[in-house]
């Protein structure tokens, strides 16, 4: 069975390495396996934080990389989404307790368009207007954080839970939170998409709107 | 890490059947696979852990064979709007990997979770 399954067709596949950008230290994630290196192009790959950082605690945060750019047996990689884990993100949920969610799309500094997902849960359950202003307040600091940082130092404060400690701090004050984190980060468009959008779109002016009556 | 080749072993685990796939670590190419028909006779017994352990050993031997050394799992159950909990052959399978000799790294449950979507079969009946 085995000396069957090892067949020609794998063994003519090279490994290729693939490494994290560098922003993380260009550390080892990975090999993965390709006839031919344009197939390796935009396949992705997923670690935790703890395995990047040799540090078990963080193991609750995975990060997904997207293979840009093949050497001759080296992959890089670009950042493309952070997540909590599914686990770790249900163990904050507990029985009346409020959890305020919000989606934030911002444009950083250096084009990079960005979809933030912070999350903040309270000691006990709030009234609708709590969770209103706390919301507010967590859009406000995210897309203020967002606006006057490049995506590396968006991505570096995000991971290192700088923007979250943030936002606990200003929120804590409207209602007893117990916890405060980036559910989800996800980029949404690079520098370039960005520019041909803006090239295709059009400016329309409020008479040639028709408006029904 | 050095020169130690990790995959991602995929597990879907229904009630009626097991399915292995044991990918790279980016899960586009595949190194092995198995399901419970290849093990068993009859179709009842497909999702049996006993079948899930006789396709875990085959998976292993094979992978190792390719040079893997350990592997991060993957567990899903049907999901969607059918039950969320892996089947009876998860279990068995993670177990008979790690007999089999292959480390295993993070255990993952990647159960599809809808965000609402159509009605489940259980209650159709209104």
């Amino acid at each position: 069975m085995s000396e069957r399954s090892v067949s020609r067709q794998k063994q003519e596949k090279r490994w290729y390495d693939v490494l994290a950008p560098e922003q993380f230290d260009r550390e080892e994630l990975g090999q993965t396996p390709a006839d031919e290196s344009e197939k390796v192009l935009g396949r992705t790959i997923e670690t935790t934080l703890g395995d990047l950082q040799n540090d078990a605690s963080e193991n609750n945060t995975k990060l997904k990389f997207k293979i840009n750019e093949v050497a001759s047996d080296t992959a890089y990689t670009e950042f493309i989404k952070h997540e909590l884990t599914r686990d770790y993100l249900r163990s904050l949920v507990r029985r009346g307790s409020s959890k305020i969610e919000a989606y934030v799309t911002v444009l950083t500094t250096d084009d990079y368009r960005v979809q933030i997902q912070p999350v903040a849960l309270t000691t006990k359950s709030a009234d609708e207007s709590q969770e209103k202003a706390i919301r507010r307040e967590m859009i406000d600091i995210v897309e203020e954080a967002g606006t006057e940082r490049t995506f590396e130092e968006l991505i570096d404060s995000i991971v290192e839970g700088r923007l979250s400690s943030a936002i606990y701090n200003e929120a804590k004050t409207i209602y007893p939170l117990r916890r405060v984190e980036i559910q989800k980060t996800t980029l949404e468009a690079r520098p370039e998409e960005v520019a041909a959008e803006e090239e295709t779109s059009v400016d329309v002016d409020e008479e040639d709107v028709e408006v029904d009556e | 890490m050095a020169d130690e080749k990790w995959g991602i072993a995929h597990v879907h685990a229904s009630f009626n059947n097991t399915i292995i796939t044991i990918t790279d670590q980016t899960g586009a190419e595949t190194l092995a696979k198995s399901s419970g028909g290849t093990v068993v006779k009859q179709n009842r017994d497909e999702a049996s852990p006993y079948a899930a352990m006789q396709m875990a050993e085959e998976v292993a031997e094979d992978v190792q064979a390719q040079g893997i050394e350990g592997v991060h799992v993957r567990v899903r159950g049907p999901g969607g709007n059918q039950q969320t909990n892996p089947g009876p052959g998860a279990q068995a399978t993670i177990r008979a990997l790690a007999r089999a000799g292959l480390e295993i790294g993070r255990i993952e449950d990647v159960t599809p979770i809808p965000h609402d979507g159509t009605r489940g079969p259980k209650n159709a009946g209104f």
